[in-house]
């Protein structure tokens, strides 16, 4: 048996840059970090059974991986050639959709972990590629890069998505105690509302020629975020994030809606910096980066809205960063 | 007369402390920061460090295995939150003999290591030259293997520093242990002192 797991993450400036269609053009670049909310892929070797079983949200139990439902094991196993005999469960510390990309972290654990039961070790560089391969270019998802990468390493990192294809990784090398002044400063929701990112992604995708320079100046601020968070500054660090979902919220039509903009404007009004919603748009989590003594008042007035507007989903979402990125946690087949 | 010996020797004196100075600030602080990141998701996955080392490196490898292990918590060792695993490899001097005397001096760490490595660990390779043939073959397990190499060495980095994800170099002439191995206890304790303000910040 193997477990894999590999972490959620926050992006917090340059989403959207991670499309080809603008990283030919221009080097994208995305600045996130990881989170104490893991996905989980468990493999077990079921030998003599001749079966492929899948157990998610629906257990599937099938003769071959060609009868399988679930597009990503389907594909992997049937481009690693792994026909029988295989049991694999997932698990999740917070449900999909969510706008943490765990999507993608569901890939790059079970690539790190089938790769594994074939006794091939990848690493984290490989493991990403793996995963990008496998939704991008196999699934045709008209999705980035970025969340496969945050995934399989782990911790604060800026990623730079070139236009020969290529992906640089630089650590953003933050001390505990700024990480820990950052945490401090966010606040984190969950809307309750979940969406697949697919539409929003296609329309756009579709608008990235009209929006090029607006992109543009979202990678090319991802460095002045990383100035800001190395020196402490959240304040201007959070106006640049609402800089950034200003921008954001452009790019496609679907990408917020008169509730989100709501909330946020009434987390502004309470005195937050700025912030965004997570992930492609359209529902997930919603970060804030607050005033350490408005947080509670910030809190809340979105809570008290959330309420009004019947989003019973509605809640905060506690968290930590944390450094880790995919990781084989426990193998007994030794 | 009297005063004159006492200039000379704080002239001699002085100038190992310039010495040193002038190496440690060429320590990256870069390889530094990466060696803190990967020792702290090693604690978060409850993953075991292990630490190992010749001579002059195998003291300063048991005393940072006591310093992870025990001082990071100082302040909070009655309390219930999880610990360092550091593991100063091999753990009895029977296994040390045993490997030496039957496989082979180089063996030393490789074999031990062995018997513990998970895919969760990280191992610590302390060589002022980076030559030991039996550091070499320990760090080759570990990559084989998949997990992390932090590198503390000294001269012109030897083999280990290439083969490392963190590389703490202190870069010197060949043969200058006093200068390399100070300055490897010194980061030592940075690391220590990092961890023990990183655990009181979160309890």
């Amino acid at each position: 048996m193997i477990l894999v797991r590999a972490p959620l993450r926050i992006s917090f400036v340059g989403g959207g840059t991670d499309l080809p269609d603008f990283y030919h053009r221009y080097p994208g670049r995305v600045i996130s970090a990881t989170i104490d909310k893991f996905i989980y892929v468990l493999i077990n070797h079921i030998p003599h059974t001749k079966k492929v079983i899948v157990k998610y949200t629906s257990t599937e139990a099938v003769d071959s991986p060609f009868q399988l439902s679930h597009t990503r094991v389907k594909a992997t196993l049937c481009d690693l050639g792994i026909m029988r005999d295989i049991e694999i469960g997932s698990f999740a510390d917070i449900s999909a959709k969510a706008g943490l990309g765990s999507s993608s972290s569901f890939s790059v654990a079970l690539l790190k972990g089938l790769n594994a039961f074939l006794g091939k070790n990848l690493n984290k560089q490989e493991v990403a590629e793996a995963a990008c391969r496998l939704e991008i270019d196999v699934l045709k998802e008209p999705i980035g890069k970025q969340d496969q990468y945050a995934a399989a390493f782990g911790g604060f990192n800026i990623f730079q998505f070139n236009p020969d294809d290529s992906v640089e990784v630089k650590p953003v090398l933050l001390s505990h105690d700024k990480i820990e002044a950052l945490h401090n400063n966010l606040l984190l929701f969950f809307t309750g509302i979940t969406r697949p990112a697919s539409s929003i992604l296609n329309e756009q995708r579709n608008n990235i020629p009209d929006k090029f320079n607006i992109l543009k100046e979202m990678a090319d601020s991802v460095f002045e975020f990383e100035k800001y968070l190395l020196g402490g500054d959240f304040e201007s660090a959070g106006k640049l994030l609402d800089n950034g979902w200003q921008k954001k919220k452009s790019l496609a039509s679907k990408i917020s809606n008169n509730v989100f903009n709501s909330l946020y404007e009434t987390g502004l009004k309470a005195g937050a910096w700025g912030g965004k919603i997570l992930g492609a748009g359209g529902g997930g989590c919603m970060l804030f980066m607050t005033p350490l003594d408005k947080k509670e008042n910030i809190k809340k007035a979105i809570i008290n809205l959330a309420r009004k507007e019947n989003m019973s989903g509605f809640e905060e979402l506690p968290f930590k960063f944390t450094e880790c990125g995919v990781d084989i946690v426990y193998r007994d087949d030794r | 007369m009297f005063i004159a010996t006492t200039v000379d020797m704080e002239k001699y004196i002085t100038n190992f402390f310039n010495e040193i100075n002038s190496h440690l600030k060429l320590v990256s602080p870069v390889e530094i920061a990466k060696g803190l990141k990967i020792l702290g998701a090693t604690y978060e996955r409850d993953g075991r460090i292990y630490v190992i080392g010749n001579g002059g490196s195998l003291a300063i490898a048991r005393h940072f295995v006591g310093d992870l292990n025990k001082t990071v918590f100082s302040r909070h060792l009655d309390k219930k939150i999880k610990r360092f695993q550091a593991i100063a490899l091999p753990t009895t001097d029977s296994e040390l003999t045993a490997w030496a005397n039957d496989i082979g001096y180089d063996m030393v760490f490789a074999g031990p290591l062995k018997n513990y490595i998970q895919e969760t660990d990280t191992l610590v390779a302390i060589s002022a030259s980076g030559n030991s043939p039996n550091i070499i073959k320990a760090v080759k397990v570990a990559k084989e293997f998949g997990i992390p190499v932090i590198a503390l060495t000294g001269f012109d980095g030897g083999k280990l520093l290439p083969l490392a994800d963190a590389k703490i170099f202190v870069s010197t002439e060949k043969g200058k242990y006093e200068i390399v191995e100070s300055i490897h206890e010194i980061i030592c304790h940075l690391i220590t002192k990092y961890f023990q303000e990183l655990i009181s910040n979160r309890i």
